[in-house]
Order: C-alpha cells, then structure tokens, then sequence
C-alpha cells in the first residue's frame, strides 16, 4: 500500500473530541503505534489502520512532580505522577497517571507494575490523554 | 532488546581520521563581566577556531571547511543562518560551510559531522566549532519584544530563566510531547528514579549520590582556569556556617528542585564556544608539518536518538550509542582512562558510565560517594568541571569535553591532570529531548 498524505494528529485529536482514545495498527505485524504516526517502529510497514484503545494499561516507574517538573495550569489534574506506562496493546510512553501522592507512592512502588486506565482529560482549549489508577 | 527500539549496524571509517587542535573559551556571563560584556558569536566562534588552527599548527588556508553550531542561534544571536554571519572572522571568508543544531548534543555531533566530511575523502581537513550564548539574549529585550526586534549591533542583556524555560520547550513534540505534559517533565528525575529501583538503593542514598557528583564536580572545575564556579562547596560550607560540606549539601540552600533532583545537580547555563581542527590523519605530515603533540584518532562514535514520549529515553537511546561504538571498535569498557558524559541533569555522568561499563553496574554511585570519579581518582569522570561547575554553554559544551579530553591526553592539565595518562576515552553526548551519541578517542602513537 502507498503511503497517504494525511492529518494523523488532527483526527487524534478530533477522536478524543468524540470520546475515543486512538492509535494505528500495523497491517503487518500487528503492533499499535500510540500515539499515532505514519509508520509501524516494530517492522517497518506503513500500512497502517486506525484502531480504538482498550484503555487498560500498566505504570511501571513513578516520579512525582516538583518544583521543576510543575506549572499552575497543571493543578486541576490533583494528585498525579508521572511514569512509564505500557498499554494493553503494547504501545510504551511517558503518561501522567492521576491518584499517586507522597502518601501511596512507597505502597505503589511495592506493587510496580501496577494497573491504570486511560481516560480523555481537558486542556487548554483541546482535550488529551491521561491515566487514573486502576487499584 | 526493548520495544520500538531500533538499532543500527556501524562500518569502519573509509580513512582514519584525527583530531589535531583544540580551542575553547573560558564559559562566563559575559554581561556580567566588564571586560566580556559586549562579545559578541563572531568573536566568541573565532577566538575558539583560531585558538584550536594555532594549536595544529594550521592557518585558515589549511583548512578546507567548517561545521558551526548552535543550539538556540535565533534566540541567542538573532540568526537563522549564523555559520555564514560569522565567517569572516577567522580567515575563511567564501569557503563552504554548514550549521547544524541538536540541542545540548550539539558539540558532540559537531566532531561527527566532521568526522564524516574526512573519512569520506571530501575534504583533508576541517573546523567544526560550536557556540552559545546561553546566559544572554541580543538587547534590547523588553517584555513586548519578540525574538526579531533587537536593534543595536552588539549589546546583550541576561537571559531570564523565565525566558530560557519558555524556550526549552520548543526541544519537545509539540504534537503529543507537550499535550501529554509527562514527556517534557521527566527528564529531571527519570534517570535517577531507574537507579534507584533498578539497583535497589535508598533516596538518601541516591541523594548523597547526586550531592557527591556535584562536590567531584566542583572539585574538577576548581582547577581550571576555563571553568565557571571555582570555588569548591567545602569552602562555601563553611562560609555559611556547615562543619562538613554534606550538611550543607543537603541544607536550603542546595533544595530539591526535581522529586530527586536538587539545584546544585542542574546546568549552570553560560556563554562559550569551542572548536577542534579535525585531519586525515595521512595527511597530517602534509598539512600539519609544525604539530607539536601526538594526534588524537576519533575510533568511533555511535550514535541513537529517542523522542520524549519514549519512556527511559536517555538509558535506552545511551544503551544503544553504546552498543554501537563498542561493537565498531572492538574496544573493551577496561580500556577506558577516562570517562565524560553530558551532565546538565547531573545524574547522566553515573547512568552513562555504568552503561558504558566504566563503573561496575549497581556500584558506580559508591565510587562517587568515594571521591572516586574526581580529578584525583583512579576513574575520572567530566575532569572539567561538569555542566554544573564548568558550565553549560549548551551547543559549545560537548567540544568543551573533547577540548578537555585531549588536553588530559597530552597530559596537559597541570593542577587537575588525572593520574594515569589516559590513552583512551568516551564521551557521552546527550541532548535535545534526546540526541545520544557516545564517541571513543584514543592517543595514535
């Protein structure tokens, strides 16, 4: 298949709008490229098809925010940390993860990896994907 | 191997390839000095090519091309296109030359662009500099300017940190990177959070750790003329009243700024610029005929590179760099006298070194928390200084460590030359949300 000129990170966005979480799957391989892009970095195929994500995920590190690592605009989010997050289909980013404080970080940390779910949260004037625990 | 991680075979050099002359700056403020207020990138750029031809024995003749790099050039100097502004000034007026820019990796990808250009028989001999001015920004600057609105041809004024974060950001995705606000946050403490769970140590030790490669640091930069902050954290104990520097280390005066992360483990950011004359070294009886030290042949460099949104991108991109180089050379990890990584998150000079097995895994902290890794150990690490004390001139940094890794094997470094003559040595480049490129540099005989 020929590779398309299209607006991958546009229809990201406009899924979430509509309240779906999305990435693209390899037609080769089988591997789920998230968040989306043009070519599969397991085979190297650029057949790829828009998939919806299941959500179920796991946190593997956790680091929580400081004095460098905050900024106002992030408040609403509550209590969060950040970490290594594997999706359900594979796919491995850096996520914030909501319901981790100084408080449960030690217990947590006892239990790596442990079960999160992907959810649609609001920014700015476009919405984006974090991650809540899943305990 | 770990998931989405490519990797890339590495093939010997068409030619061997030296480098011959090393120049660098002192890294200063140089709005706050005086006698430096007022230089400007030409200047800067041209007293670091020019020092680097003298100490080739070369004249701008000799050489055939030139590499410039800048991490920031339309913000630190207003110029989209800054190697053709300033070259004029070290004799090379209408030779070919190029700009690249890849953050903090700047200086280190700067020696392989010219690498590259003479091993494959191109050019004989070239320049590759790099420059920064990581402390100021072109004046006027007012809070309603705009990065185009400077007017006056030289003065600069400081760069406020407000203004240096907002442009930090432009080093992340914006597409996902920035939207997903976890990539861009967790290069503060994403290396040292591994460490400590993966080597299973306390935070406190970890934080003693991060407190030692800032003292060893300091210690290193105490002893060169070049370095930014010289004066050495026992003395500055003291002075505040702490009986032992630790106390002090681990005081409000040296807070976290990161969840491990504290304030003397960051990049002082400067103004600086280095540069390296870079030869066939076949060529170098003909070009070079008034050498006066031993050439310094550049083995290999490996290189990898790991957008943000990957998580551990600087360990799995360093792995990578690693792998690479050792496999194109054949060099062993006990071969190495002398070690340097990019600090300006200072926990990157323990996590390279144990990836490239110069530290024992799981031990390398102890080292440091020995004194180990200073000037004075038996394996030196980032002699110089450091990011956090010889400063971070973001671009010119990285030729500021090659500058110092061949002076340390000419033996050169008087007050902080390392013990044992180092005949071979790494270097860990790391920058730009995130280049990684590990180069080995041995002594040809």
């Amino acid at each position: 298949m020929s590779i398309k000129l299209e607006k991958v990170v546009e229809k990201f966005y406009q899924n979430l709008e509509e309240g779906k979480i999305t990435g693209r799957k390899c037609c080769a391989c089988g591997a789920v490229e998230f968040p989306p892009v043009y070519a599969c970095n397991e085979c190297g195929c650029w057949d790829m098809e828009w998939v919806e994500i299941d959500g179920e995920a796991t946190m593997h590190s956790i680091v929580l925010p400081a004095a460098l690592s905050s900024k106002p605009d992030y408040k609403p989010l509550g209590k969060y940390a950040y970490g290594e997050v594997v999706l359900k289909e594979g796919s491995r980013l850096n996520a914030v993860v909501r319901g981790i404080s100084k408080k449960n970080r030690a217990e947590l940390l006892e239990k790596l990896p442990v079960k999160v779910k992907a959810g649609i949260y609001q920014r700015d004037g476009y919405k984006t994907v974090v991650f809540d625990l899943d305990e | 191997m770990n998931k989405n991680m490519n990797q890339t075979t590495l093939h010997p050099y068409s030619r061997s390839v030296s480098i011959i002359g090393v120049g660098c700056t002192p890294f200063m403020y140089t709005v706050d000095n005086e006698e430096t207020n007022g230089l400007t990138e030409g200047e800067l750029f041209g007293y670091a090519a020019l020092k680097a031809m003298e100490d080739a024995g070369v004249s701008p003749k000799d050489v055939d091309y030139y590499f410039h790099g800048e991490a920031s050039p339309l913000n630190g100097s207003n110029y989209l296109t800054p190697n053709i502004q300033i070259g004029n000034w070290f004799g090379m007026k209408g030779k070919g030359s190029i700009h690249h820019s890849e953050a903090c990796c700047t200086g280190y990808l700067a020696i392989e662009q010219a690498v590259n250009a003479v091993a494959s028989g191109k050019y004989n001999c070239v320049l590759t500099g790099c420059v920064e001015f990581g402390d100021s920004v072109p004046a006027p600057f007012g809070p309603n300017d705009t990065v185009e609105t400077p007017k006056h041809p030289y003065k600069r004024e400081k760069m406020t940190m407000d203004r240096f974060l907002a442009t930090t950001m432009w080093l992340y995705d914006r597409n996902y990177a920035r939207s997903f606000i976890a990539p861009m946050n967790l290069i503060y403490d994403d290396v040292a959070e591994d460490y400590v769970r993966t080597r299973k140590i306390t935070p406190e030790q970890m934080d003693d750790t991060l407190n030692w490669m800032a003292i060893n640091n300091r210690r290193n930069a105490a002893k060169n003329p070049l370095a930014l902050e010289r004066k050495e954290f026992a003395e500055i104990a003291k002075e505040k009243g702490f009986d032992n520097v630790m106390d002090y280390m681990r005081s409000p005066y040296n807070p976290k700024m990161g969840d491990l992360l504290r304030m003397e483990g960051m990049e002082r950011k400067c103004d600086g610029a280095a540069a390296c004359i870079v030869c066939a070294t076949e060529m170098i009886p003909q070009i070079a005929r008034n050498l006066k030290h031993k050439p310094i042949e550049v083995l290999g460099i490996g290189s990898a590179a790991c957008e943000s949104t990957n998580p551990h991108f600087e360990i799995r991109a360093t792995e990578e760099a690693v792998r690479q180089v050792y496999e194109l050379t054949g060099v062993k990890p006990e071969e190495l006298d002398l070690f340097f990584a990019n600090d300006f998150i200072i926990t990157s000079h323990l996590y390279a070194a144990e990836v490239a097995g110069y530290l024992p895994y799981g031990e390398g902290w102890k080292y440091i928390c020995e004194g180990r890794t200073a000037y004075d150990g038996d394996k030196p690490i980032n002699t110089n200084g450091g990011r956090t004390s010889f400063g971070h001139a973001h671009a010119a940094s990285g030729l500021a460590d090659v500058y110092e890794a061949c002076m340390q094997m000419r033996g050169a470094c008087g007050e902080r030359q390392v013990k044992k003559l180092p005949r071979t040595t790494m270097l860990r480049g790391y920058g730009g949300s995130q280049n990684v490129c590990t180069i080995i540099l041995r002594t040809k005989d």
